[in-house]
């Protein structure tokens, strides 16, 4: 027992306190959160701004397809270039998207970090925009027609009565997205960053003892996410003090 | 109550769904403080022309017009003019996720503009009236459905429209929730609001009503005072449908 024990104990000291290998956790770990966090931000932006162009687009085909007035064609062309966006991102591997953007795209900048925010922005974006849009589309058409006879027009329908519903309802699923987006991250060595998985495979390329490193990024991973989880649902329950 | 001014001015109105015409050319006219009651069969088409009134349908023929402007013009803005025309809905549709007050409130606040503290008296007068003070705090999922009901028909009146319709108001309510929303749109009407009420309910129709309305295959099929149309049906259609609701 004590051996083992003894045989831990140097294994921890080896993997994360000689040569303060533990600062490449720290800093790993600080690239994780700020590559997850703006690529949130550019993900809900993204999502908002093309779930709006596809829903709108949805609710008012009909009725405007009798008019033909310039607003349908205008419409038309972004839902498509919308639609088109949506194929692409979702249709190929985020991998392969993070090394086109690094080699191709993006190739004349060297800041790594703000080439994975800018992909896993724009890939969770298109996930985001879907799970609005189903969101717009499970509220009870009552509810807007309830808005219109008010007279509200539709943005304002949308605004003050679909929306913060919707919220309610895609929350769950939008903490699931951000949950995977988090993890995704893990693929940013691929184009030299040093975030939190890559921190702990260098370590192991140094030690070349795996345990240790591997299990701790793992743990750490695990506690965000379980972190995050805790937090939206505190935030759930808030939300649900309408519906008794 | 009936005066000679006519509010809403309805000709030849179409609504087709696809291959489907679900009104066939309608023309009357509403008077202000007029309470005018359609009955029909259900899929008459009594619903949808009621729901073209504001335009949440829009006609695909015909012409509406409400206090002289035609509504049916492209060009006219539509929301303005459904301030004045409340809408009471057959699933209350009322807004979950706001308070009583909140629900009547939003309206009056976000399009008229006024104060929230001046909205908030409206309202609450409003709810005084037809008993639901208390409950100015409360969502609409704590609520009875005759309760949710009459909170949406004063969130309707809290707008001040010119005219109130109501789609089939006691249709999803049960059977002893009925008598206290059928109360607030018995007092309204003797107010003198303008009301167009879509209802099974005869016995309101024969009370309340100065005019009744039988659609049935998407036209007027007769219309009469409720004293005449239910005692003296011209028309086999009306006769048929009375024998079997009444």
């Amino acid at each position: 027992m004590k051996e083992w024990f003894q045989e831990i104990s140097d294994e921890f000291v080896l993997n994360f306190i000689k040569d303060n290998r533990w600062e490449w956790i720290v800093e790993g770990l600080k690239n994780t959160l700020i590559i997850t966090f703006f690529a949130t931000l550019i993900g809900i932006a993204i999502g908002i701004i093309i779930a709006t162009v596809r829903s709108t687009y949805d609710k008012n085909y009909e009725t405007m397809k009798k008019h033909k007035s310039l607003g349908f064609y205008v419409l038309s062309f972004f839902n498509f270039v919308c639609k088109l966006y949506l194929t692409v991102i979702r249709g190929t591997p985020v991998v392969v998207q993070l090394l086109i953007m690094y080699f191709i795209i993006l190739s004349f900048s060297n800041d790594e970090a703000t080439i994975a925010i800018i992909t896993f922005g724009i890939n969770s974006g298109a996930y985001v925009a879907e799970i609005f849009r189903s969101g717009v589309m499970s509220i009870d058409k009552g509810q807007f027609e309830a808005g219109r006879s008010l007279g509200f027009n539709y943005i304002q329908t949308m605004i003050f009565i679909v929306v913060p519903q919707m919220f309610k309802i895609v929350l769950p699923t939008l903490c699931n997205e951000f949950i995977v987006l988090l993890k995704e991250t893990s693929i940013a060595g691929y184009v030299g960053i040093v975030d939190l998985t890559k921190a702990g495979d260098l370590i192991r390329g140094r030690t070349f003892s795996a345990f240790m490193p591997l299990i701790a990024v793992a743990i750490i991973y695990l506690v965000l996410v379980m972190l995050f989880t805790w937090l939206v649902g505190k935030l759930e329950r808030r939300l649900r003090n309408s519906d008794h | 109550m009936t005066t000679n001014e006519t509010l809403i001015k309805v000709e030849s109105l179409e609504k087709a769904f696809g291959e489907i015409q679900v009104l066939k050319g309608i023309t009357t006219d509403i008077k202000k403080g007029e309470v005018v009651v359609v009955i029909g069969p259900s899929g008459s088409g009594k619903s949808t022309f009621l729901r073209t009134l504001n335009l949440l349908e829009e006609p695909t023929g015909g012409k509406i017009y409400f206090e002289g402007t035609d509504i049916t013009d492209p060009q006219v803005n539509i929301n303005l003019h459904r301030q004045k025309m409340g809408m009471v809905f057959q699933q209350f549709n009322l807004f979950p996720h706001m308070t009583v007050l909140k629900n009547m409130t939003i309206g009056p606040i976000k399009l008229q503009g006024i104060s929230k503290k001046e909205a908030e008296k409206r309202a609450l007068a409003l709810l005084e009236r037809v008993g639901l003070a208390d409950r100015a705090d409360a969502y609409p999922s704590q609520l009875s459905g005759g309760q949710k009901q009459r909170v949406a028909i004063v969130r309707a009146l809290c707008m001040q429209p010119e005219v109130m319709l109501f789609d089939e108001p006691t249709s999803a309510l049960d059977p002893e929730m009925v008598g206290e929303v059928l109360d607030v749109m018995k007092s309204l009407a003797n107010e003198g609001m303008t009301m167009v009420v879509v209802t099974h309910e005869m016995g309101f129709a024969r009370e309340v009503a100065d005019r009744v309305i039988f659609i049935d295959e998407g036209i007027i099929m007769e219309e009469n005072t409720p004293d005449e149309l239910f005692s003296n049906p011209k028309s086999s259609r009306l006769q048929d449908f009375l024998g079997k609701v009444i």
